[in-house]
């Protein structure tokens, strides 16, 4: 068998750090989508957060200089109508959008995790009513819903309070995808085996199943949190959102609201523009790389 | 004069880390109307080879060498278009798993038609029904059928259909790749005199692919031997049989099992009596029957009521035989605990398994284990082989400590003849097939059971490993006194093994009794067709036809005979 084989580079360790490491930078060289997907979301979150340490983001709130500036030295991305420092809004508004994104896309993936977990495991009445009711809420227009919500709740909003509202919805398709993955995970002989040795349907779905469903839960994760992002920005958008909250949707309900696009104060519409471009486009790339981890189908033979 | 000449072959594939020589500089001959057999194990290249031919080796292998001649034409030099060309015209292909090899959206007519259209021939209507209606008889399949989508078909009919689809354009090479080996042997024997039949009246060239030797014994007549990519043996298979002079191939020969030199088992006329004793287990009139509930689609039973008691105090391997769909797993999964009977009850230690609760569903738990079909599935690919090995001992508390634990590994793997200090600490890819199986048998052992299921568990190891493993089952019920279910479609093995046969068909006990008797001298028609079905490694001896009418016959009364201390099988 020996002459069969060649070796031509080094064959990486699992076991040991170097191991690790170049087992993973060899996966990074081949997958250039999701290389490229991480150093714009890296870029973003530096962004969000080298930038509070430069400019104070106090100054993101109303009334902090002159009303409609263009760039200067002072305020180097200008500021609003409502004399906001548009930098200040930028990155505070970066890091906001952010945290909703991933706070209500965790919620998101942990509900409906659980719950496709629990409904393909255990099958049967569970099953049959937990698929029943995302089925049927899966054809509720999500936008609908929230507007309805957020309408109700919306004195005093914060962004954290978005995030929740979003959450209310975000479980449907994680539950739905995981459901699936779980059924075709349930039948295999391992879980048989685990069931031989003695071990409980938690620890059979936690310990056994969910390890091997790991790729998937991160790139459900990932599209959890586009999801969430894009539904935070639309409330926002409405002027649904946190009144008192500099977050990138609010900025362009503000834009939308105080006629910039009239008033010709391209300084205030291109940055939250841009951002939010960067932001999908990596959130996008990142998913793509990372469906091919994800989804078998794809997954090429190392 | 041969029509196929293969000089030099050599086929690479390519990894982040390192080069395989796949198949490494091969040459062979095949004349026309030869039946050739290409045999060797899993990774020995000869599928490679094979597909090499038609060029369809898929990235990251590439062909690096070599020329096959058909005539004049150079399969492996023809460019993109001319390779479309040849595919079907000059070679063609039947594929393993006719299931997945067949489009579901399409009728059988058109998918045999489609080849034909994508050659651009131009065949009036009249013409291509002529042509349909023509490769189907030569099948053996009804005319019927080209109306029919592959989900209507047996598995039987759809390997006919896909040689039907590969002789359409009369290639001069036909490519097999094991394509019986997802049939049962009574289809499989179908299969292939249609598949010889076809090839004969075409007169071209067929390469079986395969690692049965008792197939290509009544099929081939030259086989090729493969080894790590390079031919070992190229002999007409009579020579082969007789006198093999690799001793790569004489292992293949002497690895498959023949009736009527089993070793005898010790301890045959001692006490039947031993009803006194509680039992260890007993099936109640237990049956199952799959797909009812509350929107019933039709009910398929998939066993019989049967019962059946087996004593604690003789450990005895019990064959349950039958094909794909006899009601055998279904059995084995309701011994295991992993599915619950319809009607009549399960008794471990003369309570119900539905009754068992704390400490007595802990011991049944323990005392009763499994080897499963596929080594591949039955390791967590997440976790090291030390968690599969180790976790089980914890849990029932059977050892505690890191040094406990590791030395009763240590025995357990001694006993299938692995060493743990190479096992522990790897994970389950970075070993063989047969390694990861004689680790689960190692797994069983550690757990001190007294009832064994072992469902299927040679048949996706590579021959040369089975009989080390079967022989590892035995030694299971010797040395430790454990009771075997081995559960299998193969009647050889289970002929060698077994102290007590059951044959299943379709949910129902047809026949049962000491293996000398049932398969040897079967007396239920069903068993008589299985094993006249089973092809003997031995080029002499003709296969057999069977009567066309069989099939009317197997609903006969059971023929039970025979008893063995410990096992009572009651009639239904």
């Amino acid at each position: 068998m020996s002459d069969r084989v060649v070796q031509i580079a080094e064959e990486p360790d699992w076991g040991s750090w170097r191991g690790k490491l170049l087992e993973s930078g060899r996966y990074l060289a081949r997958n250039p989508s999701l290389v490229a997907g991480l150093v714009l979301l890296g870029a973003l979150a530096v962004f969000a957060g080298l930038g509070r340490l430069v400019v104070d983001v106090a100054t993101a709130a109303p009334l902090s200089g002159p009303p409609s500036q263009p760039p200067s030295a002072a305020f180097p991305l200008g500021t609003d109508a409502q004399g906001r420092n548009l930098i200040a809004v930028m990155i505070e508004g970066t890091w906001l959008t952010l945290r909703t994104g991933i706070v209500a896309g965790a919620l998101g993936i942990v509900a409906g995790g659980a719950l496709g977990f629990v409904s393909a495991y255990i099958g049967g009445a569970a099953d049959k009513v937990i698929t029943w009711a995302v089925d049927v809420l899966l054809t509720v227009p999500a936008i609908l819903f929230l507007v309805m919500i957020s309408a109700v709740v919306q004195t005093g909003l914060s962004s954290m309070g978005m995030a929740l509202i979003i959450a209310v919805l975000a479980w449907r398709r994680p539950a739905r995808q995981i459901r699936s993955q779980m059924l075709v995970m349930r039948s295999s002989g391992y879980v048989d085996m685990a069931k031989l040795s003695g071990a409980g349907p938690m620890r059979i779905i936690f310990l056994e199943i969910a390890p091997n469903l790991l790729p998937f839960l991160v790139s459900s994760f990932v599209t959890a949190v586009a999801a969430a992002i894009l539904a935070g920005i639309g409330l926002e958008a409405m002027g649904l959102g946190p009144q008192n909250e500099p977050t990138l949707g609010m900025t362009v309900f503000w834009i939308m609201t105080f006629s910039a696009f009239l008033q010709g104060l391209w300084w205030w519409i291109l940055p939250p523009v841009v951002i939010l471009i960067v932001l999908f486009v990596g959130l996008y790339l990142v998913n793509a790389g990372l469906d091919e981890l994800a989804n078998p189908r794809l997954r090429r033979r190392v | 004069m041969s029509l196929l000449r293969v000089r030099d072959l050599a086929v690479d594939f390519f990894t982040s880390t390192k080069v395989i020589h796949a198949v490494r500089g091969i040459g062979f001959d095949i004349a026309a109307g030869e039946r050739v057999g290409l045999v060797g194990e899993s990774g020995s290249g000869k599928t490679t080879a094979a597909l090499a031919l038609m060029r369809m080796i898929r990235p990251p292998g590439c062909i690096v060498a070599g020329t096959a001649h058909l005539d004049d034409t150079d399969l492996l030099a023809l460019g993109p278009e001319q390779v479309r060309d040849a595919r079907l015209r000059l070679v063609s292909y039947v594929p393993q798993g006719a299931m997945n090899a067949l489009n579901p959206v399409l009728r059988i007519g058109e998918q045999i038609l489609d080849g034909v259209v994508d050659h651009d021939i131009a065949l009036l209507k009249g013409e291509r029904l002529a042509l349909v209606e023509n490769v189907l008889s030569s099948v053996g399949l009804p005319l019927g059928v080209a109306n029919l989508f592959p989900h209507e078909l047996s598995g039987g009919m759809k390997q006919r259909a896909c040689i039907a689809i590969a002789m359409v354009l009369k290639p001069r090479i036909i490519i097999a790749d094991e394509p019986t080996s997802a049939l049962d042997v009574i289809s499989q024997r179908q299969v292939m005199k249609t598949l010889c039949r076809v090839q004969e009246e075409m007169g071209c060239g067929l390469i079986m692919i395969g690692h049965d030797m008792g197939l290509m014994a009544q099929v081939a007549d030259r086989i090729i031997v493969m080894r790590d990519g390079i031919i070992v043996e190229d002999a007409p298979v009579r020579e082969l049989f007789q006198r093999p002079r690799h001793a790569y191939s004489r292992m293949l020969i002497d690895s498959v099992p023949t009736l009527g030199n089993r070793a005898e088992g010790a301890g045959q006329a001692a006490d039947i009596a031993t009803d006194e004793k509680e039992p260890l287990l007993t099936f109640d009139a237990v049956s199952k029957t799959f797909g009812s509930g509350l929107f019933g689609r039709t009910k398929k039973t998939a066993l019989q009521p049967c019962s059946f008691r087996l004593a604690s105090d003789h450990a005895q391997i019990i064959a349950v035989v039958g094909q794909s769909g006899s009601g055998k797993t279904t059995m084995a999964r309701m011994i295991l605990g992993l599915e619950k009977p319809s009607s009549g009850a399960i008794r471990y230690r003369g309570s119900a398994l539905a009754d068992l609760t704390g400490g007595a569903a802990q011991r049944y738990r323990r005392e009763v284990q499994a080897i499963f079909q596929d080594p591949y599935g039955s390791f967590n690919p997440f976790y090291k082989i030390d968690h599969a090995l180790a976790e089980p001992l914890i849990r029932f508390g059977l050892a505690s400590g890191r040094k406990a634990v590791h030395a009763r590994i240590e025995e357990a793997c001694a006993a299938v003849g692995l060493k743990a200090s190479e096992m522990l600490g790897r994970f389950p890819h970075e070993l063989s097939g047969g390694q990861r199986q004689r680790l689960m048998v190692a797994r069983a052992l550690l757990l001190r059971p007294r009832l064994i299921v072992a469902d299927e568990p040679v048949s996706m190891v590579d021959a040369s490993l089975r009989m080390t493993i079967l022989q590892n089952i035995e030694a299971l019920k010797n040395d430790h006194r454990i009771s075997i279910v081995y559960i299998t479609h193969d009647l050889a093995t289970a002929y060698h093994v077994s102290d007590y046969v059951l044959v299943l068909h379709e949910g129902r006990i047809v026949e049962a009794g000491p293996p000398e008797d049932v398969i040897q001298a079967p007396r239920h028609p069903y068993t008589q067709a299985l094993v006249g079905a089973i092809p003997w490694p031995d080029p002499q001896r003709k296969w057999p036809d069977l009567p066309i009418n069989m099939r009317e016959q197997w609903p006969a009364p059971a023929v039970l005979r025979g008893r063995v201390p410990g096992f009572e099988l009651k009639a239904a």
